[in-house]
């Protein structure tokens, strides 16, 4: 028994309370186990693992500024314990605290040099302060301690594409298949990775693993891939299946791995870079996606009513899905684009999806905004919407790939460390000749990027 | 009620009922004779043996009615109503019932009585003239008409009260010039037609003979000193030509006032820029509205309204459904809080050929009640989902075309727009959306903090009784924000926010901003601007009351806040989100 009865009140050994509240914040049973810290704190306020696993909870409840403070006093209460900054680190990391992040750290790999995790968190904090030779070692040294660790090989991939070292980062890359959210990416099958040599008609089977962006950006390579192995099966989401059915020189196009058929080899659509042996001068070019032109004549008209005459037509996307890993860094509100809104030469066209796009209710801005999102049933739409705007402002989503894709002029705002795929100190992208570069000059400040995407429209 | 609980099935036949007439009539006698408990006894233990027993029921009736009993004089009146009989018996059960609700203003509730009385009697006068009354007191303008000039048509003499009725059935409509020719008809029939005389008063004055209008109220006020209505209508001159000193003279705090009159000199105060009297009189009113009235904030059908509309209205459920194809004109619909400016903003369109003032005729809302006779007789807005099912795709042109039919008549030659200004629009965006796709629609907007005080000194009822106080208007202010948020949140809308305060400033600028925004000619007619009499009718009521915008109007609530730092300290917490939101600074602490 691990809890007795006093006086009416449970009582229950401090391990047993511990271990109780470490599995319901891993069962995500957040408001139960935010209870239960409140109430262990409230009897042992000095305890430095009660306020270790309190602030983790406070953090994971979207308290960041109290789980900080939980989690300094707990650290300061127990300053040798290696785990205590290791975690830290992360949440300064999340907040965008990087220097007192980094120290976390360094701290936490002094105290415990052979933790392998350790090193890979202080390799995540140089990649968001842009010291990618930093990531790299740091990343190196991960791996030399745990050679599986699969999540450290994808963040030294990373680093060493952003920093343009193609050719070497694509190797690491592989490694994204052994990360925890990639299972059921790639089918269960005995049949081998393609290899880049010439297969018969109908006998590749292209997978789009990752986000829609990404398949997207990749989608390029399948006229290539189809030179060597005519008539791939392309293996996609419903969502993809318009776009991807419109690549040329390809077989079927499945959304069940059931549907593929007999297939001699497979690829990720994600791993056909590394095959094709890209380099930054090296990219196929853009271009390779267009609006059906139906749908271009019908947006045509219905935006000639909805939308003033004589404005520039500015279609914007301001949040990503919010389960993606960096999207805290990527997403900004509606309201963040104000310098936009204060002009009145431009009409704002949303073509935002998902929950976000609630914040069009609240806009109340002096350019008119028209929120298209609830008319846009998939890709095809916005698609041909994007071809009767003068430019999307857009972050880091799906919505910018197919913008690059189809060469509407496009401005991307990133942030200070971006997703490898934008390579840095540049304005332009070798992926899309249409697109520029808006990079936050400062990790999390998005006010002066928002005013040059502005003053530049 | 002992014989409300029983069942109508087995209430007695006409023969049973014969024997206890005599019963019944003795009860009558006793209430003459005023022995009110002896008559009571009498026609409960007649109802008791036959609760149709139609003497012992208007007997009841009147003692229940005298009593103050309302819920119970209402059920009597409606069995009454309800019982079978002779044409003769239905009319004149009705009628009563009918008249009974007619004078507690409860029009809407007195139609299906006076329709009745209109069925059993088609040829007579009175019957007509009661379906005028109700028709037009509840908005239905058209269908008035048509019964006052039938009434007029079959009464075997002219009735002054009839014409007197149909000019201020016209007046509504916004068709002064003929309602003045008819005013002089009915006061020449009937000199003593003191509403009449109030009523011709205000088509003056709205046609801009406002010294004519005072004459007019001034003669009437000789002749009727004591009448507070033609007082009132007075007052209402002076506010709305800026003589708030006048206003005060006249309403003498001496004498017991009633809200009108207290609302009115909180208005005067206002204009006067007096705070604090300001506010000590609209408090005075609002406190006898409750005291004495019961008026308390009484959000909850509305609240149920709007969580059924949320969650039926999002973009996934009506990105499917059929919409209307393109109507005979544009409607342009304005929204805005009470006080926010819609009306002034009418007024200025209808100063544009191609615009119309619709203002709050046949609103959309209207519609509601035939949809589900459209569709399946399923509730509203469920009911919706079937237009995608057949022939049922036609029903969005259908409600289109019903919407139309009445505004029709405002689209004159050049006409392209029509302006909906009826309130209950932003309820309804939703099956707006249905109906026209792409209308435009301009939301005039205004800084919470001045809406609320606008409103608190308003003689105006407001859904939900939000007028009961400020905290009523914050809060029936956030409903309103909360829903059309989600909507614009849910739908593709032809939106566009303009503010008050700068429609006042620049009303050339915002209406061009508006015109290039709808697609409409931006050029602005010779002398366009704030109090443009040049307007073709019909007019909507609002634009009798034109009046130049006071100088203070925005903005206003700063010297409120200045002189009664509490005074916004209840609706602080509930407005101070949408101050930000909208654009607004923070008021000052």
């Amino acid at each position: 028994m691990s809890a007795a009865q006093e006086n009416g009140k449970v009582v229950m050994k401090l391990a047993d309370a511990l271990d109780k509240l470490a599995k319901l914040e891993q069962a995500n049973k957040l408001p139960e186990a935010d209870d239960l810290a409140r109430r262990m704190l409230a009897a042992m306020p000095e305890h430095p693992h009660i306020l270790q696993l309190a602030g983790i909870v406070a953090y994971r409840s979207g308290r960041v500024q109290e789980a900080i403070e939980r989690m300094e006093k707990s650290q300061a209460l127990a300053p040798d314990v290696a785990l205590y900054p290791r975690n830290i680190c992360e949440i300064y990391r999340g907040a965008g605290r990087l220097d007192d992040a980094l120290a976390a750290a360094k701290r936490a790999i002094e105290l415990s040099p052979e933790d392998s995790r350790s090193h890979f968190n202080c390799a995540l904090i140089h990649y968001e302060r842009l010291e990618l030779d930093e990531a790299v070692a740091v990343s190196d040294k991960a791996i030399a301690l745990d050679p599986e660790f699969a999540e450290a090989h994808f963040e030294k991939a990373e680093a060493l594409l952003l920093g343009g070292k193609l050719k070497e980062g694509w190797d690491s890359y592989e490694w994204r298949f052994k990360l925890k959210q990639a299972e059921g990416m790639l089918p269960k099958t005995e049949k081998p990775q393609w290899d880049g040599q010439p297969l018969a008609p109908g006998k590749l089977l292209i997978i789009g693993d990752q986000g829609f962006g990404d398949c997207i950006q990749f989608g390029r390579y399948i006229p290539w891939a189809a030179m060597l192995a005519p008539q791939p099966i392309i293996a996609c989401s419903g969502e993809l299946l318009p776009l991807l059915s419109q690549l040329p020189h390809i077989g079927k196009v499945v959304t069940r791995w059931d549907d593929a058929g007999d297939y001699d080899a497979y690829i990720p659509l994600s791993g056909l870079p590394r095959l094709a042996g890209t380099t930054t001068e090296t990219i196929p070019p853009s271009g390779y996606l267009a609006a059906k032109p139906a749908l271009v004549e019908e947006w045509r008209a219905r935006l000639d009513r909805l939308a003033p005459k004589g404005k520039k037509r500015i279609a914007l996307v301001w949040a990503g899905r919010p389960t993606h890993k960096n999207d805290k860094k990527r997403s900004l509100k509606l309201s963040q684009f104000a310098p936009l809104f204060a002009r009145d030469d431009v009409v704002i066209l949303t073509v935002q999806k998902g929950d976000q796009i609630a914040q069009a209710g609240g806009y109340f801005g002096r350019a008119p905004l028209v929120n298209l999102g609830p008319e846009i049933e998939d890709f095809l739409d916005t698609m041909a919407i994007l071809q009767h705007v003068d430019r999307l402002v857009t972050i880091d989503t799906s919505v910018a790939h197919i913008a690059g894709a189809s060469n509407v002029p496009t401005s991307i705002v990133l942030p200070y460390a971006p997703d490898w795929r934008w390579l840095l100190h540049r304005e332009d992208t070798p992926w899309y000749p249409n697109m520029r570069l808006y990079r936050q000059r400062v990790p999390f400040q998005w006010d002066d990027v928002i005013a040059r995407v502005a003053a530049d429209l | 009620m002992r014989c409300c609980q029983s069942d109508s099935a087995e209430w007695p036949g006409e023969a049973a009922l014969a024997l206890l007439t005599p019963k019944a009539e003795e009860a009558t006698k006793l209430f003459n004779e005023k022995k009110y408990e002896e008559a009571e006894a009498l026609a409960l233990a007649v109802l008791d043996a036959a609760p149709n027993q139609r003497i012992a029921l208007r007997v009841l009736f009147e003692i229940r009615n005298a009593q103050k009993r309302g819920k119970a004089a209402d059920a009597l009146g409606a069995r009454l109503a309800g019982l079978p009989g002779n044409a003769g018996q239905r009319a004149q059960a009705n009628g009563h019932y009918a008249q009974y609700l007619i004078g507690q203003a409860r029009y809407e509730a007195a139609i299906p009585f006076a329709a009745e009385v209109l069925k059993a009697t088609p040829r007579a006068a009175q019957a007509h003239h009661v379906m005028g009354v109700v028709f037009t007191e509840t908005g239905a303008l058209e269908a008035g008409e048509r019964h006052y000039r039938k009434a007029a048509a079959l009464s075997p003499v002219e009735d002054g009260m009839v014409l007197g009725n149909l000019a201020w059935n016209l007046k509504q409509q916004g068709r002064l010039t003929e309602s003045l020719a008819l005013y002089e008809q009915a006061l020449a029939l009937r000199p003593d037609n003191m509403r009449g005389t109030g009523g011709k008063a205000q088509v003056l004055f709205a046609l801009g003979a406002r010294g004519e209008a005072e004459a007019v109220l001034d003669g009437a006020l000789a002749r009727w000193p004591e009448d507070k209505m033609l007082r009132l209508l007075r007052v209402m001159a002076d506010l709305a030509q800026d003589r708030p000193q006048a206003v005060l003279d006249r309403l003498n705090p001496a004498e017991p006032m009633v809200p009108p009159e207290l609302l009115a000199r909180g208005r005067a105060y206002m204009q006067l820029g007096q705070p604090q009297e300001a506010i000590n009189a609209i408090a005075a009113a609002r406190n006898i509205q409750r005291e004495r009235g019961g008026l308390s904030f009484q959000p909850e059908a509305l609240q149920a309204q709007i969580a059924r509309d949320k969650a039926y209205f999002t973009g996934d459920r009506l990105r499917p459904l059929p919409k209307a194809g393109p109507g005979a004109f544009m409607p342009v619909f304005l929204l805005g809080f009470p006080r926010a400016g819609s009306s002034l903003l009418e007024q200025l369109l209808a100063q544009l050929p191609q615009f119309a003032a619709g203002d709050e005729l046949a609103p959309i809302s209207r519609l509601i009640d035939a949809i589900p006779g459209m569709l399946g007789n399923q509730p509203y807005p469920e009911a919706l989902d079937n237009v995608l099912v057949g022939d049922a795709a036609q029903v969005p042109d259908r409600l289109r075309a019903l919407y139309e039919a009445p505004r029709g008549a405002l689209a004159r030659p050049g006409v392209r727009f029509i302006t909906d200004r009826a309130p209950g629009n932003v309820w309804h965006l939703g099956l707006i959306k249905l109906l026209y796709p792409e209308a435009p629609i301009i939301h005039v907007l205004r800084h919470p903090y001045d809406l609320v005080l606008a409103n608190a000194a308003q003689d105006r009822r407001l859904e939900t009784n939000a007028h009961a106080g400020l905290p009523a208007l914050a809060r029936y202010f956030d409903m309103q924000a909360q829903m059309l948020k989600h909507y614009r949140g849910e739908l593709t809308l032809r939106y566009l926010p303009v503010r008050y305060e700068e429609l006042v400033r620049d009303p050339d600028g915002e209406v061009r901003k508006i015109l290039d925004f709808i697609g409409a000619e931006s050029d602005l007619p010779g002398g366009f601007g704030l109090n443009n009499g040049a307007v073709p009718e019909p007019w909507p009521a609002h634009f009798a009351l034109r009046r130049p915008v006071h100088p203070n109007a925005a903005g206003r609530y700063q010297a409120y806040q200045q002189a009664l730092p509490k005074l916004f300290s209840e609706v602080a917490a509930i407005l101070d989100p949408w101050v930000r939101e909208l654009g607004y600074e923070e008021p000052t602490p």
